[in-house]
């Protein structure tokens, strides 16, 4: 009984706690001013926790907070107040 | 004129302590965009802000030295008309406008310009053309446009100095020398951009841009 309610609750903790990983597909991103404006507007958010710009690979790779989400219409439009179209979005924990 | 030298001198050091290029005239929304153009037409810097994302708004004050030396005061509302987004690419055309005053020799006119701006823009190859109209009441009225055509040399990630090799040609048919010619190198680093060139009529040429 006791093993059961560890992983009960183990998983539930984790489900709360895990941070999401989010990777996004971005056209028009050419240079270090379009990384800046990208970088600085989701470091702006609060559930942000990093950012990383890859212009090689027109890759936008947001990560969330403990136990917090961004949802795809949100990054969408954080994107394109940066000026540039997302492509595709794939979320990993 | 000393006036004016001052005035320009005062705005140039004010804006360089907040912190500088030659790029887009929008950022991000919320961003700040501070800018100096040191050329064969004279010294420009303007302060822009953009608050949606097709939209900025700024202060544009420029001392022409080629001809007349006048000096010019504008706010500016800087427009984006059209964003191609491009897997490898963007391209865009925009508007800015600015209305205010010219002064020349203790003449003191309003003042109105405009100018379209067209780019193409890739991690390689860099295109664009800008005409501008310049109306300073009885001072001058003028058209200049401006075309540029840039390479980089390597490919380089947001994080690595990021090189271009760029030649811009000027017509301002108000002028002696109609067509300038300025290869330039530009450098680029997150939000800092600097240009260093040498024109054809014998006029050195730095610009910076900053993006805060």
């Amino acid at each position: 009984m006791r093993y059961y309610l560890t992983i009960i609750i183990t998983l539930a903790f984790s489900a709360v706690a895990s941070a999401d990983t989010i990777h996004a597909k971005v056209n028009g991103m050419v240079c270090g001013f379009c990384a800046t404006g990208i970088e600085k507007t989701f470091k702006a958010q609060p559930e942000v926790a990093r950012v990383k710009v890859d212009l090689q690979n027109k890759l936008v790779t947001v990560s969330t907070k403990q136990g917090q989400t961004l949802d795809d219409a949100k990054l969408k439009k954080l994107i394109a107040n940066a000026g540039y179209s997302v492509v595709s979005v794939d979320h990993s924990k | 004129m000393k006036t004016n030298n001052l005035l320009l001198t005062v705005l140039t050091l004010s804006f360089a302590g907040a912190s500088v290029a030659q790029g887009k005239p929008l950022s991000y929304v919320g961003g700040t965009m501070a800018m100096q153009e040191n050329d064969e037409t004279g010294h420009t810097i303007s302060l822009d802000y953009t608050f949606t994302p097709t939209e900025a708004f700024g202060l544009y004050v420029k001392q022409e030295e080629n001809g007349k030396e006048i000096l010019m005061i504008t706010p500016q509302i800087n427009t984006l008309l059209k964003r191609w987004n491009l897997p490898d690419g963007q391209g865009n055309i925009f508007n800015m406008s600015g209305a205010g005053i010219a002064n020349y020799r203790a003449n003191t006119q309003p003042a109105l310009w405009t100018a379209f701006l067209a780019d193409y823009e890739s991690r390689r190859w860099f295109l664009s053309y800008e005409p501008r109209l310049v109306w300073d009441g009885d001072i001058e009225k003028s058209f200049w446009q401006r075309a540029r055509v840039g390479i980089a040399p390597y490919l380089a990630n947001y994080d690595q100095l990021n090189t271009w090799f760029m030649i811009q040609v000027d017509h301002h048919p108000a002028k002696h020398d109609h067509f300038v010619a300025t290869p330039l190198i530009r450098l680029f680093y997150k939000e800092y951009l600097f240009e260093v060139g040498y024109s054809s009529n014998k006029h050195i040429m730095i610009n910076w841009t900053v993006q805060f």
